[in-house]
């Protein structure tokens, strides 16, 4: 993946995304806190960390050093669908 | 009035606790609930109240749960450490904070150290308690009624070393004295954050290590498909609509403690020093002694709620009775007289200590009832 890509990282409470998008914005990657869209949710209710990087395996690197529990990871597509990767 | 009753509540916040509680009630909705700016704006200012609260405490933002007051935090922790009918030691100087939802429990209590200002007294007491075999153990950190300071540092290590996971009550410290949950190894802490914290009433908070059981159940703002409460912390013991304004206020508060803590606690401990000797003086029964916080506690010559009476007259705020902890009266031997309670806060101040003790000089020569 190269060049600046969209993710989006869903978390299971908004105390962690929060959390997560302070040690992230602290790193230099850039993110932002939303509600995550609905279909993505399977137990409904979550929020989400959108992140615009060139590196994302650092980012999700990050977060799991500090064990924040992390849902699932998505790659804004060209034509803006979310494709869930793994890392 | 010259407030002296810190112990009850702290009465003169720092201005911008206020300013914290306006602002929130004008910018904030309910956190965790929405996407737009003004609910993004109240999950913010609950989370900078966790993150601060982390920094004071030494734990995670999501190991700060926020309850309505210490007792509520209380209740959390003595439900999810204590199985019903269970066996837990306490010191002799709890709170019916601590003792009601035990006795409402069912569980078995071992009072452990009723001496006051005797570490060794407490010590020895619950090395035999955590050695017979009790599954948690509940202690305050400071008696609301003697300031009586028990020595927590080794409690706690005699806890871990016995394998017996314990509550801090840390009522009457939390802001006055260091309370560490990594360092200490908790299970739970509790405190309020009306009090040493300087945040409003109805704000209270509960450090988690432990295994947690929620005492309310409901809406979340996270996983809403499931029946049960979520398993993760804060959000699983914080169901319904959270106290937004007073999350900000007590943030503003603790951030008023992270920077003065230190002289706070010089200055409350002094004017207890100088309280107790100059009551000695003046003839007076007082309870004092060696690791003494913030609270002094004296006998007046007649009733105690008359005494107080009085020095409210003269324009002083103290608390006198049991102070809603008669387990401490016991072990004090003051159960049937009750007593005065003088609880100094960030304010303390030589001024203060001496108009008072010049009021408390009119007690001598008082008669009783009035």
């Amino acid at each position: 993946m190269n060049g600046r890509n969209v993710y989006l990282i869903t978390f299971r409470s908004v105390t962690y995304a929060q959390r997560g998008e302070r040690l992230l914005n602290r790193a230099g990657e850039r993110c932002s806190l939303k509600r995550t869209p609905r279909w993505m949710e399977e137990q409904g209710c979550g929020y989400s960390l959108r992140l615009q990087t060139d590196n994302i395996e650092r980012a999700v690197t990050l977060l799991r050093g500090e064990q924040l529990p992390m849902r699932k990871v998505y790659l804004r597509r060209e034509d803006g669908s979310l494709e869930e990767i793994t890392l | 009035m010259i407030y002296l009753d810190y112990g009850a509540t702290s009465f003169h916040k720092p201005p911008a606790v206020r300013r914290a509680v306006l602002q929130a009630m004008e910018r904030c909705a309910n956190p965790g609930r929405g996407g737009y700016p003004a609910a993004e704006a109240a999950a913010e200012t609950v989370y900078v109240c966790r993150e601060t609260a982390g920094k004071l405490f030494d734990c995670k933002p999501e190991q700060v749960v926020l309850t309505s007051n210490c007792t509520h935090g209380l209740n959390i922790a003595i439900r999810s450490l204590v199985k019903p009918g269970g066996r837990v030691v306490v010191s002799g100087f709890e709170h019916n904070a601590v003792v009601r939802p035990l006795y409402a429990m069912g569980a078995e209590i071992t009072v452990a150290g009723r001496r006051l200002f005797d570490w060794d007294n407490t010590l020895e007491e619950f090395e035999k308690a955590l050695a017979s075999g009790v599954e948690a153990a509940v202690f305050t950190h400071v008696s609301n009624v003697f300031g009586y300071a028990l020595p927590v540092e080794q409690l706690a290590a005699m806890c871990q070393s016995h394998g017996v996971p314990f509550i801090l009550d840390a009522a009457q410290s939390a802001g006055s004295l260091p309370v560490k949950l990594k360092k200490l190894g908790a299970a739970f802490i509790a405190m309020p954050g009306h009090k040493g914290l300087l945040g409003p009433q109805g704000t209270g908070l509960l450090l988690c290590a432990g295994q947690t059981a929620p005492l309310l159940f409901g809406g979340t703002g996270s996983e809403s498909i499931r029946h049960d409460m979520p398993d993760l912390l804060p959000e699983r013991l914080e169901a319904g609509t959270m106290n937004v304004p007073g999350a900000a206020g007590l943030t503003a508060g603790m951030r008023h403690v992270l920077r003065y803590g230190g002289a706070i606690r010089r200055a409350e401990h002094r004017q207890a020093e100088r309280c107790a000797r100059g009551l000695e003086r003046l003839g007076f029964h007082v309870f004092s002694g060696e690791h003494q916080a913030g609270t002094v506690s004296f006998l007046p010559p007649f009733d105690c709620q008359e005494a107080a009476e009085k020095l409210a007259k003269l324009g002083f705020g103290v608390r006198a009775g049991l102070h809603c902890a008669p387990l401490a009266h016991e072990s004090a031997g003051t159960l049937e007289t009750g007593t005065v309670r003088v609880s100094f806060g960030p304010d303390a101040a030589d001024s203060q200590t001496d108009a008072f003790l010049h009021a408390a000089r009119r007690l001598t020569g008082a008669g009783g009832t009035s």
